[in-house]
């Protein structure tokens, strides 16, 4: 399937900002069945040349620096992708052996399944989501069938709730109140996997809407997503499941970026100099072509 | 002669019975080596050299010796913080250096300098080529755990031309009595400024001894590593920076010492900024290029946009200044992991394959538990070892603790921790159970065994890997301690290495030629300015507040005062102690000797004498590397003078004695300003605070008590509260009269006290300071200066009116505001850095 996506975020500040530095992740990857065809950004006020680095866990990460003052912000990505995956046929490993091959890991690059392992900065380790992923993942099932039973489980038992949490919820907190949105379900669903000594990682990106029949697709109601990736042993590598609907990742979704947790993966992280608030409108377009 | 031959006699005996008692009470702990007492029960002899010393000394002597050290200590200011704790700590330094033979201490250097070698290399492969994960020698997930790994760091050459610039060990002596590493500090290594300190302390209390023992010295060492951390920049003078988390770090004191001497900016994050992959200071001339910065914080929280995005410490873009090669950081952010326990583990293969050769030192056996046959080998003998986090400070599920004996466990804890293991093995590693030998303390005239860590601090220079021939040493108050960290009960002890021949001093001294002279330390950074001005303001406002608090506490008790005109002199001052915030708008009701005693020194308004002069010594302490000890020990005295016994009720004579008590300290610190401070740009941010604050409060006087409806007591008190009754009286014989004494207090250039003279001197020195406009047009606060000197020299007396004298006052504060704008922050201050997110 080929995408085009439009991403527009736009900032409103209460008082004027004088610099605006940060960093955008906003430029999907060409990995394993996904190939990035064109790739824009924009943003008015014009910011200064953006340079472009790959950071630890392979995304391409853009500066973002304004230097001139101003009271609005904003930013447009557009990138066309064609998406590709192939539908998981092989059985899977036992998830026990997939878990003593990754602390075998020979390296600490964007592919290894060390870099997931331990919890991080979003996400702290928890004996009740263990426990909860122990009656999925019981002895030697094979991996990949116990992650969508876990995914699975998760869209059955937690409600979608956007007013219930927010950017900073931990993940203890959205499980103990069975509540939130893809990102707290992304979050419970890699503490559930670390706690078993599994590789997960957060993976940021867009997905398709299917507009009920009938009905217009609506422009720019779409919404950035977010979902898991897990590292099924080296020879099927990492693999993405989708909590939110109880999916395995296939072609209706778009990454963006990968990292620990949201804090890696976020797709704006700036630092304003200004004393005032600022009020944030994102629009998502994700257009099949 | 036979008498004096008796009488040395005598003093020999005395001698050599107070050293047999010491010998004779001093207990070693069974099968635990010591310092003092070898295995067979024999002393030292090198011990036995410095205690026969010490016994030379008449036990009234060693009391005042120690009372010397402790003095010194608390007048330098040395201290340190314990988590949670608001106030400093003074540093507990013990009685009793640390002794290691020459002999002894080479072993312990090349053991160290191996160990800094390998580690070294290490860093530089797990985040250059990945040779030692890729065959096996180090597992990735070993090192991955680590918050402290920073995967940003991969692939990047250090700026500065290594990863370690400064390394410390901490070492203790194991059950055989060889030397073991216990664990090791590469991120932002802390006590060894302490360690300077303690041996200034010491070397003065015991300076005979020490040149007798032929204690080598640790100058050598702090130049070596001046010289490592200058070779780190790529200019030939480059600027060095250390970074500072700020005052209320745990270890702040350390910091500006060693700012000071070695002669290093001591920054904040505010103070930095990133552009174009550059790292700049801000100082009063604009920003100024920052070559190396020696990092006093954690790498987690140095750079909000690529790291930990909560931090306030840091400076945004700093890894991107590295990766750019634009400035060098020590230690390089990402040394951290290397603490983690796991590495532990690790580390003695690691020699053998890395260096070809196995550890001089050996460190604590370690099983890291994320290994099939560690791990088992953990739980086979559990119940002998100890269990330990792997990566953090907690061990999961032990809240608070970082590692347990199992012994010590109950039957549910031990089950839990096995099980949590055989879950997740990767985030623990099993110990050896370590024993630490002990040192004598000195506890009450006499000597006690007690367990001790030594932390040895090595540095990269230009000539190698260089160890400091001392180190800093804890030594804990309890015999049978296990660890030993700086908190409740730990002494800190110098460490003496004593040399077999007489050291050399004279060779010290840098030759003639290396040394440039200078007169002026290159540009004030804004921060700097910002706190010598905010200091001299709340110094100059303490003042007027002791001031007001003295003239109403001798009025209230003046029985010659006539009732109703003093009455209204006495509400007036009370009024101006409420419109400073000094006391509560209630408090005037309960009288003139309640509301004195009040805005003293009721900490709770912060318009009170004391909450001032807190404040005071707040922004002095973030400028502590700037001020000389004695200034330091007399800010610290004034809150004392004010207040020395809180408790107490006062009446109106005791308040006056104490803002005698207070003015005296404060005249003490202008005096020493005045005789001691560089007559550089900070003594004009000193000066500018000051004469703003003196302006604008003297303006504020006049309206209460010289305004239109003034009585001859008010003006008598204003006289009393500008300190000029004195010359009142001798240049005007006809008593007090309205514009003389408008005159005076405004307009008179030649009283050090009037406004105008205020303003004639903030203009001398803003005169002084650097420019940043090239037009030629004159700076805002140098453009207020100028207009308000013309007016206040033109004006005069008599056609004075109380809107005028209001406008004088908000034209000063208005010139304070212009001051801060312009030279503090550039405009930054208020508007902190506040992080944005974007979330879908």
């Amino acid at each position: 399937v080929n995408y085009k996506v439009t991403h527009i975020t736009r900032y409103t500040y209460g008082a004027p900002v004088e610099l605006t530095t940060g960093v955008l992740r906003l430029k999907p990857v060409s990995r394993d069945g996904q190939i990035l065809d064109s790739f824009q950004v924009r943003t008015d006020p014009p910011c200064l040349p953006p340079t472009e680095r790959i950071d630890p866990f392979g995304n391409a990460v853009l500066s973002l620096r304004i230097e001139k003052p101003h009271r609005e912000l904003t930013i447009e990505a557009s990138s066309e992708v064609r998406v590709d995956r192939p539908a998981v046929l092989e059985f899977s490993p036992p998830w026990e052996t997939v878990a003593a091959e990754a602390l075998n890991a020979p390296s600490l690059g964007p592919e290894s399944p060390a870099i997931g392992l331990y919890p991080s900065r979003a996400i702290a380790l928890f004996d009740e989501a263990t426990a909860y992923a122990r009656e999925s993942f019981t002895p030697r099932r094979p991996i990949y069938e116990a992650a969508m039973d876990l995914a699975t489980r998760i869209r059955a038992d937690f409600v979608y709730d956007p007013e219930a949490t927010d950017v900073s919820t931990p993940a203890d907190v959205a499980f103990a109140h069975r509540r939130g949105v893809c990102q707290d379900f992304a979050h419970i669903m890699i503490a559930a996997l670390r706690g078993l000594g599994l590789p997960a990682l957060y993976v940021s990106g867009y997905i398709r809407t299917i507009p009920p029949p009938g009905k217009k697709r609506l422009a720019g109601a779409d919404a950035s997503h977010a979902w898991v990736s897990l590292w099924c042993g080296s020879s099927m590598g990492w693999l993405d499941f989708d909590p939110t609907n109880a999916l395995a990742i296939q072609n209706d979704h778009v990454e963006v970026a990968r990292g620990r947790d949201y804090s890696d993966a976020s797709p704006i992280e700036s630092m304003v100099l200004s004393f005032g608030s600022h009020e944030l409108k994102v629009e998502v377009d994700v257009l099949p072509v | 002669v036979a008498t004096r031959y008796s009488s040395l006699a005598a003093a020999e005996d005395r001698v050599s019975k107070r050293l047999e008692n010491w010998t004779r009470d001093y207990a070693p702990l069974p099968g635990i080596p010591d310092e003092f007492v070898d295995s067979e029960g024999r002393s030292r002899p090198h011990w036995l050299r410095l205690l026969t010393a010490f016994a030379t000394y008449h036990p009234g002597e060693m009391r005042q010796r120690f009372a010397t050290a402790d003095r010194r200590i608390r007048n330098r200011g040395v201290s340190y913080r314990v988590p949670g704790e608001k106030e400093e700590r003074d540093w507990p330094i013990g009685r009793m250096p640390l002794l290691v033979t020459e002999a002894e201490w080479r072993q312990i250097a090349e053991g160290v300098c191996q160990r800094a070698e390998l580690i070294e290399r290490v860093l530089a492969d797990v985040y250059g080529e990945g040779r030692l994960l890729a065959s096996g020698a180090l597992p990735a997930a070993a090192i991955a755990g680590s918050m402290d790994y920073v995967g940003a760091m991969r692939g990047v050459t250090p700026p500065g031309g290594r990863w370690l610039r400064l390394y410390a060990v901490d070492i203790g002596r194991g059950p055989d009595g060889a030397w073991w590493v216990l664990g090791d500090r590469t991120q932002a290594p802390s006590g060894a400024g302490y360690a300077l300190e303690n041996r200034l302390v010491v070397s003065q209390a015991f300076s005979d001894l020490y040149s007798q023992l032929n204690v080598q010295r640790l100058a050598p060492f702090f130049r070596a590593l001046s010289a490592g951390l200058k070779s780190g920049g790529q200019r030939s003078e480059p600027r060095i920076a250390i970074l500072s988390p700020g005052p209320l770090s745990l270890t702040y004191s350390e910091q500006a010492y060693l700012a000071r001497y070695l002669g290093f900016l001591l920054v904040e994050g505010d103070d930095l900024v990133m552009r174009e992959g550059r790292v700049f200071v801000r100082t009063i001339a604009g920003f100024k290029r920052c070559d190396v910065i020696w990092r006093h914080i954690d790498a987690d929280w140095c750079d909000p946009i690529e790291l930990n995005s909560s931090s306030r410490i840091g400076v945004p873009g700093m890894l991107e200044a590295i990766r750019q090669n634009g400035v060098a950081i020590e230690n390089m952010p990402g040394t951290g992991f290397i603490e983690s326990r796991a590495m532990l583990a690790f580390l003695p293969a690691l020699a053998r394959s890395v260096l070809g050769q196995g550890l001089l030192m050996p460190n604590t056996a370690t099983w890291w538990c994320g290994q099939p046959k560690e791990r088992e080998r953990v739980l086979d003998e559990f119940e002998q070892i100890s269990i330990a986090s792997a990566f953090g400070n907690e061990l999961p599920g032990m809240k608070g603790r970082s590692s347990v004996i199992v012994e010590e466990l109950s039957a549910a804890e031990r089950a839990r921790l096995r099980d949590a293991i055989a879950a997740r093995g990767m985030d623990y590693v099993g110990q050896e159970v370590v024993r630490l030998s002990t040192t004598p303390r000195w506890v009450e005239d006499a000597l006690e065994p007690r367990p001790f860590v030594l932390r040895v601090y090595c540095a990269a220079t230009p000539k190698g890997w260089r160890v400091m021939p001392g180190g800093f040493c804890r030594i804990s108050d309890r015999p049978d301690a296990r660890a030993v960290s700086m908190g409740d009960g730990v002494e800190s002890a110098d460490v003496w290495v004593l040399a077999e021949k007489p050291v050399e001093v004279s060779s010290l001294l840098p030759s003639p030629e290396s040394v440039r002279i200078t007169r002026l330390l290159g540009n004030l950074p804004s921060r700097a300015a910002d706190n010598l001005f905010w200091f001299g303001r709340y110094l100059e406002r303490t003042e007027a507040t002791l001031r007001v608090v003295r003239c109403l506490a001798s009025r209230s008790v003046d029985p010659d005062s006539p009732m109703r005109a003093g009455r209204q002199a006495l509400d007036r001052l009370m009024g101006v102690l409420v419109g400073w915030g000094a006391v509560e708008a209630t408090t005037p009701k309960q009288g003139a000797a309640a509301t004195a005693a009040q805005g003293l020194r009721d900490w709770r308004h912060y318009g009170s004498a004391l909450a001032l002069a807190r404040s005071a010594r707040t922004a002095a302490s973030v400028i502590r590397e700037r001020l000389t000890y004695k200034t330091w020990e007399l800010i610290a005295r004034l809150e004392s003078a004010i207040d020395p016994s809180p408790d107490r009720r006062l009446s109106a004579g005791e308040i006056v004695d104490l803002t005698e008590e207070g003015l005296t300290v404060i005249a003490a610190l202008s005096g020493l300003f005045d005789e001691n401070f560089n007559r550089g740009a900070g003594w004009v941010f000193y000066v500018m605070g000051r004469c703003v604050e003196r302006g604008a409060n003297t303006c504020r006087l006049l309206r209460q008590f010289a305004g239109s409806d003034a009585t001859e007591h008010t003006l008598g008190v204003m006289l009393d509260l500008i300190d000029s009754q004195i010359t009142y009286s001798s240049r005007y014989l006809v008593g007090v009269a309205l514009a003389p004494v408008r005159d005076m207090a405004l307009l008179d250039p030649f009283n050090p006290r009037s406004v105008a003279f205020q303003v004639n001197r903030i203009d001398e020195g803003i005169g002084t300071l650097p420019v940043l406009r090239r037009d030629g047009i004159l700076e805002e606060p140098r453009a207020l200066t100028t207009a308000l000197q013309a007016e206040l020299t033109t004006e005069r007396a008599e056609r004075l009116d109380d809107a005028r004298i209001l406008a004088i006052e908000q034209r000063l504060l208005k010139l304070g505001n212009a001051i801060a704008a312009r030279y503090f922050l550039q405009g930054a201050a208020q508007g902190r850095a506040e992080k944005v997110t974007g979330l879908a």
